[in-house]
């Protein structure tokens, strides 16, 4: 009984939200009825965390859902958060739209060079990387560019609820729809079978191509609405200062129980991954532990996972049993 | 012609193409730049040749390189009170210590590279800041001179980087476990049958990888004279940036240290070209990313099967 319990709870499926549930209750008890972890203040702050690497998170995941790796996310933040800045002062919509466009151009003609050319997405998106990057210090002129439309700021930072700002709120909109869409249509499904064995699929008579020039596009479209929306609340947009998402993006799908051999993982799961994270940044922070607790803590997480994960882990422990059982037998028989 | 002779007869033009670009530059033959050049590649260089090995075993790439040279370079500094040569051996212990503990997770568990490294990533942040308390690290002692300055007219720093480069290639085709590093990235199975120990070629990679990484944060600490864990940020993507470019495959199993050195040597005459004919920073990293991804696509395609 309790076996399989425990193997429910650590299953593919369940795994993220466990980790989560887990996360908060230790949190929880660290907290010692403060109340400054199960506080409002807490909660919101977790919130504004995972808008900004939740959708990555959603954009790196549904890549690596097709057995591929978009590095070029953490271009497209920085350039798609430059050209909302730029171009959305008089309707901030407008950037929006320009935003999101460049991240949907980007992913298109990434996963068109990929599906055309045949090649690996970590080779090409890499070198987009790099040319988003380069395009972004271009149009900045490697400078901040502030963002004069201060009700937009504002307005995306006004509190939901308490809990939750209208920038979470599109974040969390944004998830919901990516769950809906990869549960209840075959897009879903032809996400799933071209990341689990891409040849049979195609065999299968899908067309494997357009999934992955699907899934790039979307890719791109999710990191962009995260840059847009993060360089709208900060005021301003800079080529450098948005470089260092991808690391906890990857962390965050991961955590959230997408596979990187592909066809496993879901938005729902991303979402738990990425809250996880952010839990532990601000629940440490709100409960007043050093700033360095949360890396080794947020490290020992993911080193613990990715032993969990390991394949030939169990291979490993019972060939060393066995050993330890037979030098026993063999030491006790002379 | 076959798509190969193609490929090879782009690479030859391509080459060739940098090359008279680089020698009608004004200025690009003097001493000055010359010296920016070898300085340039030599700190990068000593990252891309550990990220080779990683990227040869079939691993992709590590994030975990730059924090290693960061971490290196304030552990090096703080046991310069104890002498140069203890720091020497302690850095590259230290180095060679992270790396080989993903290196046996990745192993001999199989677990996933990009998430132990970003793993690694976290800790080596997390504790640099608990040692540290955040501050920059000075140099505990003296003796830095040995790093820096020049021999010759070359510059001390691409000294080791050439030695680093010339012991890679060494250990990479003259040893049984360099031999074993490129069948296990080409086939894994096929290793494994034919008596490898891809367990052990694997952590062994990134053991090399861990000492280039903490050559690399030595060089930099002695020459900036101070460190803090922003030294090797970024140098994770320029470093396999120059792997790809210099043709060592992404999947692993084919590739070598010394098209690594001509990947680093590429993009750095790119740089210094563009910096010599005018070009504003901003154009100098559009203009290197796109030669990057054209160079990139140029070699998987050459390579795809």
């Amino acid at each position: 009984m309790m076996a399989r319990a425990a193997k429910f709870l650590l299953g593919p499926a369940m795994r993220p939200f466990t980790i989560m549930a887990c996360a908060i209750v230790v949190l929880g008890i660290m907290d010692r009825g403060h109340g400054y972890f199960f506080s409002i203040g807490t909660v919101f702050s977790v919130m504004q965390l995972f808008a900004t690497v939740g959708l990555v998170a959603l954009g790196l995941g549904l890549s690596m859902l097709v057995r591929e790796f978009d590095l070029s996310v953490a271009g497209i933040v920085g350039l798609a958060g430059c050209i909302a800045v730029m171009t959305g002062v008089e309707n901030p919509w407008l950037g929006v739209v320009f935003g999101v466009g460049a991240g949907v151009i980007s992913g298109v003609l990434q996963g068109l060079i990929m599906t055309r050319l045949g090649l690996s997405s970590v080779g090409v998106t890499l070198g987009g990387l790099l040319t988003l990057q380069g395009i972004t210090y271009v149009l900045t002129e490697n400078k901040t560019i502030s963002y004069p439309n201060m009700a937009v700021a504002l307005g995306l930072n006004e509190p939901v609820a308490n809990l939750l700002s209208v920038r979470s709120t599109a974040a969390l909109a944004i998830f919901m729809l990516a769950a809906l869409v990869m549960t209840y249509t075959h897009i879903g499904r032809d996400v799933i079978a071209t990341g689990s064995d891409r040849r049979a699929s195609r065999i299968a008579g899908l067309n494997t191509d357009r999934v992955i020039i699907g899934v790039f596009a979307a890719s791109g479209a999710s990191a962009a609405l995260a840059g847009v929306l993060l360089s709208y609340s900060l005021g301003a947009a800079s080529p450098v200062a948005l470089a260092d998402v991808l690391a906890p993006a990857a962390a965050a799908a991961i955590v959230g129980g997408v596979s990187v051999v592909g066809g496993r993982g879901s938005p729902m799961g991303i979402a738990a991954g990425v809250l996880t994270l952010c839990i532990l940044r601000s629940g440490l922070s709100a409960i007043g532990v050093a700033p360095h607790v949360h890396d080794l803590v947020t490290g020992g997480i993911l080193i613990f996972i990715a032993i969990l994960d390991a394949p030939d882990l169990a291979r490993r422990v019972t060939t060393w049993r066995l050993d330890r059982a037979e030098r026993q037998t063999t030491a006790r028989r002379s | 012609m076959t798509t190969r002779h193609i490929v090879l007869t782009i690479r030859i033009i391509t080459i060739a193409a940098i090359a008279i670009f680089a020698l009608t530059t004004p200025g690009f033959t003097s001493q000055l730049s010359i010296n920016a050049l070898l300085n340039a590649i030599s700190f990068i260089g000593c990252v891309a040749v550990g990220m080779t090995f990683i990227t040869l075993t079939g691993n992709i790439m590590s994030l975990c390189l730059g924090a290693t040279l960061s971490a290196s370079a304030l552990i090096f500094l703080a046991s310069l009170s104890a002498g140069i040569l203890p720091a020497f051996v302690l850095t590259l212990l230290f180095g060679i210590v992270v790396t080989a503990v993903q290196g046996v997770l990745i192993g001999y568990f199989r677990a996933n590279p990009i998430l132990v490294s970003i793993a690694g990533l976290s800790l080596l942040i997390g504790g640099a800041d608990l040692a540290t308390g955040g501050v920059r690290i000075y140099p505990g002692g003296e003796g830095l001179q040995v790093f820096k300055g020049r021999v010759a007219g070359i510059p001390i720093e691409a000294l080791y980087f050439f030695a680093t480069v010339v012991i890679g290639q060494f250990i990479l085709s003259w040893t049984r476990i360099g031999r074993a590093m490129t069948m296990v990235g080409s086939n894994a199975r096929a290793a494994t049958a034919a008596g490898i120990s891809t367990a052990a070629a694997v952590t062994f990679a990134y053991v090399i990888a861990g000492a280039c990484a903490a050559v690399s944060g030595i060089l930099l600490a002695a020459r900036y004279g101070s460190g803090d864990m922003e030294l090797g940020a970024g140098y994770d993507y320029t470093a396999i940036a120059a792997v790809l470019v210099g043709g060592t495959a992404i999947q692993g199993g084919s590739g070598s240290v010394v098209r690594t050195l001509i990947g680093v040597t590429v993009i750095a005459i790119i740089e210094v070209v563009l910096l010599l004919r005018g070009f504003s920073q901003q154009l100098q990293y559009l203009i290197t990313g796109l030669i990057v991804l054209s160079v990139i696509m140029l070699h998987t395609i050459g390579e795809r099967r």
